[in-house]
């Protein structure tokens, strides 16, 4: 019997805000010793107040239009409660019964859509570093805005669940609301996963699989899962109800250990945030932020570049963003440097960070469609556009500070030809092209490239070398 | 409503209290006795009310996303926890 497998996923995605979602405290982290970004609202003090960050809601707003979502006007914060650690108030704020995102949809690149139940603001929890005898406590990330993002079961392959989960990180870098990095858990992927034979109404039990961290890992599980309960029902077992964790290393997935009893988080309204009501006109001004997104680029790159390479160009949104402020005309020009040299580049993250000007890349493409700059020099000025110290003298003046403008002029040209042909070195050369042997052509260009300090344009060079020896 | 004892026990086991015996029977009886008074309330028909999320009528309490410098620090705030270690709340171990 064949079985389907029927996928859903739930994504953490971390806010970029500079402050926490309920306190004004430092929200990154990042390289900060445990528990220097905390207050007494994270410790739960007695009589703490937590503070709504209205940045929260703007980036919630772009990150459910980036998934053609309806932004619900009314919503408000639950308690869900739990005893652990992670978390002094005992309790999480969370969004449990009034959502801000409402349905909405993410269309992968394949075409297929998945469709989004619901995806809600709340705060994170604190880290626990476990050791033999104890556990340690740092509270730096508690109540970092998250939003989590709930899809439908529309998703039918360990492919798929890979391309969801991309597309999911390129919507919310593009709309801008996450740095999005994946090492530092700014997205962390569940996924639920059940089988059920092929043509039948009923799903069947799910297992889930908490906190992945990269769409490979998210792929890797879902692969595993899937003919590890194959396997089950196809022994005529049954699969187990679980949570089960996923290793990078052993490649498995394996049942978590967790209390026996149900869960039981007793949700009730948050007494002390009052609620949120959006008018029409503020959704609408924020809404209208949305930047280009990756659908955007594929439309209006569509003739100019290539399928694949603006795939493998999609996933850094800060060259889209740049390729979108060049020349319509040289953007062909400009994303296959940006496909072919900076992405070879060993410190191409480095140089993401700070792309050149427009103007410049639309310089170096101008000049190099101009022929002025062989293809080699292009690619040499454009990685000079890089260099604090260089970029500043633009593309124009760092080609010429190289000596690398080639001599167009044919007149010129001709004088340097004329000049190598009368050199007694070239004369077998040019007496054996005579006779028809054609390659010592490169000979003679090479004389000719020589003379001119390498600022000849090669293929100029040869039609005149052939005009005269004709 | 009936409190029965795996009700405290559950309860109890949510909120990490040991509880004993006696506790637990004692602690029944209390809440039977607090339920069945908020039961009154049942009386009332609410149909067409919507539920009271709050009781002060505030809307869109927003703070700027500005960060501001705060009265406690980390040693302040770890010296009311029982016990620190490296900078971090130490715990017994979970799991």
């Amino acid at each position: 019997m064949k079985y389907i497998p029927t996928i859903g996923v739930e994504c953490h995605v971390q806010l970029r805000t500079k402050t926490k979602l309920f306190s004004e405290v430092d929200n990154d982290a990042r390289g900060k010793e445990p528990n220097s970004c905390v207050s007494p609202v994270d410790y739960a003090l007695p009589g703490m107040l937590p503070r709504l960050n209205g940045e929260a809601i703007k980036l919630a707003i772009l990150a459910g239009r980036a998934m053609n979502c309806e932004i619900n006007a009314l919503s408000r914060f639950d308690r869900k409660h739990y005893f652990y650690p992670d978390s002094p108030k005992g309790y999480q704020i969370t969004q449990f019964y009034h959502p801000i995102i409402g349905a909405g949809y993410v269309e992968l690149p394949s075409g297929t859509k998945v469709r989004i139940e619901h995806a809600h603001l709340e705060g994170d929890a604190g880290k626990l570093t476990h050791f033999d005898t104890y556990s340690l406590v740092d509270l730096n990330r508690v109540d970092t805005p998250l939003i989590e993002i709930v899809s439908m079961p529309d998703i039918h392959s360990a492919k798929d669940v890979h391309d969801y989960c991309k597309e999911l990180w390129r919507l919310m870098c593009y709309a801008g609301v996450t740095y999005g990095d994946l090492y530092n858990g700014n997205m962390r992927f569940d996924v639920n996963i059940s089988l059920a034979p092929e043509g039948s109404k009923e799903l069947g039990t799910r297992a889930e699989i908490k906190n992945l961290n990269s769409f490979r890992s998210a792929e890797r599980a879902a692969e595993f899962e899937i003919k590890r309960q194959t396997k089950i029902l196809e022994s005529g077992e049954k699969v187990k109800q679980e949570t089960r964790g996923w290793s990078d290393a052993t490649g498995k997935t394996s049942p978590q250990r967790s209390k026996e009893e149900a869960k039981d988080y007793r949700y009730m309204p948050e007494p002390d945030i009052p609620p949120i009501n959006l008018s029409k006109d503020f959704i609408d001004k924020e809404s209208a932020k949305l930047p280009l997104m990756p659908k955007d680029y594929r439309k209006k790159f569509n003739k100019t570049i290539s399928a694949d390479i603006l795939e493998v160009l999609l996933d850094y949104p800060e060259l889209m963003k740049k390729l979108g402020e060049v020349e319509e005309k040289h953007t062909k020009n400009i994303s296959n440097l940006f496909s072919s040299v900076l992405l070879a580049e060993e410190k191409s993250a480095e140089y993401l960070n700070d792309l050149p000007s427009a103007k410049d890349l639309n310089e170096l493409a101008e000049m190099n469609e101009k022929k002025e700059l062989s293809s080699t020099s292009t690619k040499e000025v454009f990685l000079r556009l890089f260099d604090p110290q260089m970029k500043t003298h633009g593309a124009k003046q760092i080609a010429k500070e190289l000596g690398l403008i080639q001599e167009n002029d044919l007149g010129a040209l001709e004088k340097i030809v004329d000049i190598v042909l009368a050199k007694p070195e070239t004369q077998k050369a040019q007496a054996d092209f005579k006779a028809g042997e054609e390659k010592v052509i490169g000979f003679l260009v090479g004389q000719v490239m020589k003379e001119s300090h390498g600022k000849a344009n090669p293929s100029a060079v040869q039609e005149i070398l052939r005009k005269k020896l004709a | 409503m009936n409190i029965k004892r795996e009700d405290i026990i559950h309860l109890a086991a949510l909120s990490n209290f040991r509880l004993d015996e006696k506790e637990i029977d004692s602690l029944g009886r209390d809440l039977q006795d607090i339920i069945k008074y908020i039961s009154q309330l049942d009386k009332l028909d609410t149909d067409n009310i919507e539920p009271t999320y709050q009781v002060i009528e505030m809307e869109n309490v927003w703070r700027d996303d500005e960060i501001l410098p705060q009265e406690a620090d980390r040693e302040a705030l770890l010296a009311l926890t029982k016990e620190a270690k490296d900078n971090q709340i130490k715990v017994p171990k979970v799991l």
